[in-house]
């Protein structure tokens, strides 16, 4: 019996669907076989981001109206083998088109089978939210630092609470450490003791995940980058081993090299 | 003939008292209200008091009993007293009496009620909401809105290890807490908000409540 995670933020625009595609390829990567959900019915996106867009037949509302079964709907990713499937939201419904009580049927289902269902939850706090959460045993919370996104973060926190699911774990996205430093952005510590619930993880600020975003390879596939250390380090916390926060200062120059640096000019 | 007298007047130090028989009927008591308060030849206005003793009265009959004595010009109804209420009466006092405590964060667009005084162990987010019949204490950040008194009371805190809220609310008056309340400028460490007596919402240290309001504090002996 796998676990259902939502990832979810309130805000739209932090990142829900890029942390979903990279949370989903990097547990993957680590052998766990894996279901990505995408809940975002009448606007979705994971497909395009985990480069799969053209090879969905059927979607999240044909199986719930029963036109297909669930594995007819399942888009197998072939760079992985057979360990990371996506169930496609649709494009032509919307979000009233599935009950919570369908949704959490479908997330059972999908339980027994596999290790990890990650479920991408649309922005707001109506209908498609309600669907997304309704079968979730976990939540991941999405932020990034800026006000209105911790706002929004702390209200989805106390929704989630409410639910009988486990107590939400946070993810800080798009960290800029140059802003951070000088004050102009709201630092890690500030935001953690603001909503107040635990941390699993920091993800700078990279252009390498639009590029990769848009090639429709997810950039933990890239494990050069900090976005995908970043991401990998999430996943092990996720899979239970303790990995310390990563340190976003640029890369220090040590004492050699700086005298180095000094003779050279 | 009845040897009792159903109804009294008595005179005390804080005036005139109709004290009305709590035993007999309640006919028999307003035939003789009606005529004790005719045949009295009080000159000018005088204040009186009304007591109804141990006798259940319901809002109707307290009217008929006040119609009937403000028929006579000259007698004046300040307040009338009664030794019984109802149960829901006292009920809805005990809860406006009553303490709750709430451990945990009030977050965005949550809201927190309290019929009596609220005990909020936890911070108060943005966009969250404390809301009390007495007073408000926050052992935590205060950073949403809080309003306390809500029914009216004027004499109610608010009170917070750290008073940063958006919009602050006492009986029917508001504050925003904008840039312009100085004393937020520094650290809003321990500090209660209450009704200044000039009418506004005023802000001062935790440590001057015990002056401001000696009435808040209900504890009995000690040394």
């Amino acid at each position: 019996m796998g676990e259902a995670i939502v990832i979810t933020s309130g805000k739209g625009g932090v990142g829900k669907t890029t942390t979903t595609a990279n949370l989903g390829t990097a547990l993957a990567l680590q052998n766990k076989k894996v279901c990505l959900v995408d809940t975002d019915i009448g606007l979705r996106n994971l497909d395009v981001i985990l480069g799969l867009e053209n090879r969905i037949i059927y979607d999240l509302v044909d199986t719930i109206e029963g036109r297909c079964k669930v594995h007819q709907a399942l888009v197998k990713d072939k760079r992985f083998d057979e360990l990371l499937y996506l169930l496609p939201a649709a494009q032509t419904s919307d979000k009233n088109a599935v009950t919570p009580q369908q949704m959490k049927t479908l997330i059972d289902e999908l339980k027994l089978e596999f290790d990890y269902v990650l479920i991408d939850c649309p922005a707001g706090i109506e209908q498609g939210y309600k669907n997304a959460i309704a079968g979730a045993d976990r939540a991941i919370v999405v932020t990034t630092p800026e006000i209105s996104a911790v706002r929004d973060a702390d209200r989805i926190i106390g929704l989630l609470e409410k639910e009988e699911i486990e107590p939400p774990k946070l993810i800080i996205n798009r960290i800029r450490p140059q802003l951070m430093k000088s004050g102009d952005a709201l630092d890690v510590n500030e935001i953690t003791t603001h909503l107040s619930i635990d941390l699993l993880g920091i993800i700078p600020d990279d252009e390498h995940v639009i590029r990769s975003s848009n090639k429709g390879e997810p950039i933990v596939m890239e494990p050069s980058t900090q976005a995908a250390i970043a991401y990998r380090n999430i996943v092990r916390r996720i899979l239970g081993e303790s990995v310390p926060l990563m340190t976003l200062e640029n890369e220090h120059k040590g004492v050699f090299a700086k005298i180095k640096a000094l003779f050279s000019r | 003939m009845t040897t009792k007298q159903l109804v009294l007047i008595k005179g005390t130090k804080e005036g005139l008292v109709l004290q009305l028989d709590d035993q007999c009927a309640y006919s028999d008591l307003l035939d003789e209200l009606k005529r004790k308060v005719t045949e009295e030849g009080l000159e000018g206005q005088a204040e009186v008091t009304i007591h109804v003793g141990n006798r259940y009265c319901n809002q109707e009959q307290l009217k008929e009993i006040l119609h009937i004595v403000q028929e006579s010009k000259s007698l004046k109804v300040t307040k009338i007293k009664s030794d019984v209420i109802t149960m829901e009466e006292c009920n809805e006092k005990l809860l406006r009496n009553q303490s709750s405590t709430y451990i945990g964060i009030v977050r965005s667009g949550q809201e927190i009620k309290a019929d009596g005084d609220l005990v909020v162990i936890g911070d108060v987010n943005p966009n969250g909401k404390v809301v009390a019949g007495g007073s408000i204490y926050v052992m935590g950040r205060l950073k949403g809105m809080a309003h306390a008194g809500f029914n009216g009371n004027r004499d109610s805190v608010i009170a917070a290890s750290w008073l940063e809220a958006t919009h602050l609310m006492i009986a029917d008056l508001m504050e925003l807490m904008t840039n312009e309340i100085t004393i937020l400028a520094n650290k809003p460490e321990m500090e209660c908000a209450y009704i200044h007596t000039n009418g506004r919402i005023a802000i001062d240290r935790l440590q001057d409540l015990r002056n401001l309001r000696p009435n808040l504090s209900t504890f009995k002996g000690g040394s």
